[in-house]
């Protein structure tokens, strides 16, 4: 992608600085779930309380790169790649606005659940469950910057894992709230967190689509990616 | 930053005072250039005028003439024959002799007869022809007085020099003031300028001879030069191959000739079209010929540059809807270029009637006293019976040598007049 | 910069994309034109669909324009240009010996990019084509396809009380509808178009643009444009030139959001190459 300029210097830096507002928003995310994970484990109150606070700041910066990617249309007409770009920007970062605001959902349990022991047992999964989605989700975003579609084809196929973990996570809580039933709504708000975990790496796999789909031009949504495109 | 500004404008201010004197230099120099040419015009006009005003007027003399059986030696039964064998100056003699009865002696009589203008005898003669009833009464003729007389009273002659040095004696003197105070007289419009051809007497010369002659002269060489000229340019332009050396030559040619010294076409034309075709000299077909192949490169170069200037987008519109073409050419090209191609055509025949140098290598130089009637008979043109008056002495002659050269300033704005109405009208007819 | 260049032109020869397609209404194979020495299209060849629109897109000089002008034998009247190769109209070699060019460009019209009305009347220039090949027998006939025309072209509201004041006169996108109108006179079976509103207003333009879409439907239009915009927003297949070569042809959504060429990526995102 980078390898020619436009003959515009102008429609350059445009798309440049819309790339690098998504590659801080990315940041911003990835800071956000990871306090939230945090927060989860650790109970940290204050933590957990920023973490519910802080998402305005990606709703403000979805916002101001919409409006970026609004104008650079409007403007320069992108076409072919920059067009793609454009489009999956669009769409990259309402995935990323969206995780932020799965990061606040567990921000706001984790501040509930901080006063409340959690099942030592639990700690574990948890534990590991929010290493892979942080992990899944660097990834992406790390495809995104360098506009890596193999690796974001391997993020999207990773994907799996977190879902097993899930299913294996859910079972575990169900057989929990069955033996204890008194823990049933401390247990359904782990099972809140869990889900919300859950739909990052849902958020991460649909960012990585759009990556594959801006640098290879093939949409890779609702396919089977057993047979992955290679790019041109 | 601030300051360098500051410097250059300082710069520029200066250099701008410069500058706008040159502008106003300049201008300055352009009015003057226009002023000089339109003295010299004015100058020109004037003088022509001036000086060929008076050739329209005409002095005539009012005789009462007894038009006596015994005196003209013919009755009102007399045939052709003899009427022209009748002696009408007797007539005018003793018409003089009753207004002068003093005059005594061979020379003072021949001297009172030449008050008179000696087509008088004729203009009587034809009266008598006509009017066969009328021979045995007095009648009332204005005759046209002598050139000299003419002169005189126009005031080319001064009253006050002794008698040697002036063409009219002292007692033609006496008899043109006696005339004068009888109302005998006066000064009229000269429609015998107009009337008649070429004469030996200045006061019967006209340029109607010339003046047709030249009309015959530019039909012929429009008739030729013009289709001649634009079919040779439209081929050239349109159908020629490009970049083929035969073209280029020709068209190298047909410049070379178009600076080509006119009296150059004329020896052409004595060699080719009078010694070798045996066309007759002095007619207007030779002339015509002759003017034909000097107009020839103008129109062709004038006719190229206009349809160059049709542009490529017409032609390329009408070959792209299926037009053939000479279709092409001739639907489109040709008529968007008519108002150019009529400019120039125009243009030439206005050199072509304005020509001299060639005509007097044919033979047009001749004296012709008749108006030719075809484009075979012998006839002179405009400039030739200028450059012909212009060498005459008779005083008479001058005045009618500037007014011939004012009916060809004429003629040729009436053509450049034309020439702007033929362009709005092609112009119109987009 | 260079290394790359140099790079495409190995790969340069081979047209990408869909050059091909069944029952083609026009269908060229290996043209090539030479201006004297210099050639001006290499080893090109394409088809174009029938009742499709077809857009010809490319740098300045890339030979596009050229290579329209070819399917009309417009180009015979340059005197230095050669073609070879081969072009066919419905099966027929268009350069065969016994072809006229005159009916030829009977059956393949062209629009030009300057509008060029002939100083005539709107009546005259609009009846002009048709009284050239004698295609009506009677005034009412003429007249009645004149109004025709002038309607298909979507001028004819606009003009009907003035056909008799000169077609020059009408504004630039007017103009250019009366040459549309003069061409479809003739009933043409492809209509060339060679940048035709590269000269008029956005507004004009738009107008132009609708009655191309219009006239699709009856005939076969081939497009040469600047405007990258326009080929996406009227033509159903692009095709992308790049000195004097073919680089792509492909379905107009696919050349515009996912092109295969790096070229014609280059030309349209709007990159130096």
């Amino acid at each position: 992608m980078e390898v020619q300029q436009h003959i515009s210097q102008q429609y350059n830096k445009d798309l440049k600085s819309i790339k690098s507002n998504v590659l801080s928003m990315g940041c911003l995310v990835e800071l956000q779930v990871q306090n939230a994970i945090y927060a989860l484990l650790n109970q940290d109150q204050e933590l957990a309380k920023e973490v519910s606070v802080s998402d305005y700041k990606i709703n403000k910066m979805e916002m101001e790169i919409d409006a970026d990617c609004a104008k650079v249309i409007a403007k320069r007409q992108p076409a072919a790649g920059d067009l793609r770009l454009v489009i999956a920007v669009v769409k990259i970062i309402t995935d990323l606005e969206r995780i932020g605001d799965e990061a606040e959902k567990i921000g706001r349990y984790a501040k509930k659940m901080a006063l409340k022991e959690v099942a030592a047992e639990m700690h574990a999964e948890l534990s590991s469950l929010g290493s892979k989605v942080m992990t899944i989700l660097h990834d992406t975003l790390d495809s995104f910057a360098r506009m890596d579609a193999q690796q974001a084809i391997k993020v999207v196929a990773s994907d799996a894992q977190i879902d097993d973990e899930f299913n294996k996570i859910s079972r575990l809580l169900l057989t929990h709230m069955m033996e204890s039933p008194r823990n049933i709504k401390h247990m359904l708000r782990v099972t809140w967190c869990v889900r919300a975990l859950e739909r990052i790496g849902d958020h991460s796999q649909n960012i990585c689509e759009h990556v594959v789909y801006s640098v290879n031009g093939k949409d890779v949504r609702h396919v089977h990616l057993n047979k992955p495109h290679q790019g041109d | 930053m601030q300051k360098s500004a500051m410097i250059n404008n300082e710069i520029i201010r200066k250099r701008l005072a410069k500058r706008y004197a040159k502008e106003r230099r300049f201008r300055l120099y352009g009015v003057a250039s226009i002023t000089i040419s339109i003295a010299f015009l004015l100058t020109l006009l004037v003088n022509i005028s001036l000086n060929g005003l008076p050739a329209f007027q005409q002095t005539y003399i009012n005789l009462e003439v007894n038009l006596d059986e015994d005196i003209l030696g013919v009755t009102s039964s007399s045939n052709d024959k003899e009427f022209l064998q009748g002696n009408y100056s007797k007539a005018i003699k003793s018409s003089l002799k009753t207004l002068f009865p003093n005059v005594k002696g061979r020379k003072n009589n021949k001297a009172l007869k030449q008050l008179v203008s000696s087509s008088a005898t004729y203009q009587i003669r034809d009266f008598v022809m006509d009017n066969p009833n009328m021979i045995g009464t007095t009648q009332s003729f204005w005759f046209l007085a002598k050139d000299d007389i003419d002169v005189f009273i126009k005031g080319g002659i001064d009253r006050s020099l002794p008698e040697t040095d002036r063409r009219i004696k002292d007692l033609q003197l006496i008899w043109i003031d006696q005339l004068l105070f009888d109302q005998r007289l006066e000064k009229r419009f000269n429609f015998t300028f107009f009337t008649q051809s070429d004469s030996r007497e200045p006061e019967q010369a006209g340029i109607k001879g010339a003046v047709v002659g030249s009309l015959l002269v530019m039909l012929v060489t429009m008739l030729l030069s013009f289709p001649i000229g634009v079919l040779a340019a439209v081929y050239l332009e349109e159908f020629a191959p490009q970049n083929n050396k035969w073209v280029d030559m020709i068209e190298i040619n047909i410049n070379n000739l178009a600076a080509v010294p006119s009296i150059v076409f004329g020896l052409l034309g004595l060699a080719v079209f009078i010694g070798l075709f045996g066309v007759p000299r002095s007619v207007p077909l030779v002339g015509g010929l002759v003017l034909t192949l000097m107009t020839l490169p103008t129109i062709i170069i004038t006719t190229r540059a206009a349809l160059k200037a049709v542009p490529y987008s017409i032609r390329e519109a009408a070959l792209a809807l299926g037009a053939s073409r000479v279709q092409m050419a001739f639907h489109h090209v040709v008529p968007a270029a008519m108002p150019g191609i009529l400019t120039g055509t125009i243009i030439g025949m206005a050199q072509a009637l304005g020509e001299t140098a060639p005509l007097l290598m044919i033979g047009m130089v001749a004296f012709v006293a008749n108006v030719p009637q075809g484009i075979a008979d012998p006839s002179t043109v405009l400039p030739v019976q200028i450059y012909l008056w212009s060498d005459s002495p008779e005083r008479a002659f001058i005045e009618r040598t500037y007014a011939a050269i004012m009916v060809l300033i004429g003629f040729l704005v009436m053509m450049n007049f034309i020439a702007v109405i033929m362009r709005r009208i092609f112009e119109k007819k987009f | 910069m260079m290394n790359k260049r140099s790079e495409f032109d190995v790969e340069i020869n081979d047209t990408k994309g869909t050059p091909f397609i069944d029952n083609a209404k026009i269908s060229a194979r290996n043209v090539e034109v030479f201006y004297e020495k210099k050639q001006a299209i290499f080893n090109t060849s394409i088809d174009i669909g029938k009742n499709q629109i077809v857009a010809m897109i490319g740098p300045s000089g890339c030979g596009k324009s050229t290579f329209l002008r070819c399917l009309n034998r417009m180009n015979d009247t340059i005197q230095s240009c050669q073609i070879r190769g081969e072009i066919k109209l419905d099966n027929e070699d268009i350069y065969a010996r016994q072809q006229d060019p005159v009916l030829l460009r009977a059956r393949v019209g062209m629009v030009f990019q300057k509008p060029n009305p002939f100083s005539k009347s709107i009546y005259d220039n609009v009846a002009y084509g048709a009284k050239l090949h004698g295609l009506t027998s009677n005034q009412v006939e003429l007249d009645d396809l004149v109004e025709k025309s002038l309607m298909r072209a979507g001028l004819f509201n606009e003009v009907k009380d003035d056909l008799h004041k000169p077609g020059t006169g009408l504004s630039g996108g007017q103009q250019q509808r009366l040459c549309i109108a003069r061409t479809i006179a003739i009933d043409p079976e492809v209509i060339l178009m060679d940048e035709p509103t590269s000269a008029l207003d956005p507004i004009a333009t738009a107008v132009i643009e609708e009655l191309m879409i219009e006239l699709s439907k009856k005939y076969t239009i081939v497009i040469v444009t600047h405007s990258m915009q326009q080929a996406a927003r009227v033509s159903q297949r692009t095709a992308y030139f790049h000195m004097g070569h073919l680089i792509e042809v492909n379905d107009t959504n696919t050349v515009f959001t996912n092109p295969e060429h790096q070229l014609t990526e280059n030309y349209i995102t709007g990159r130096f190459g």
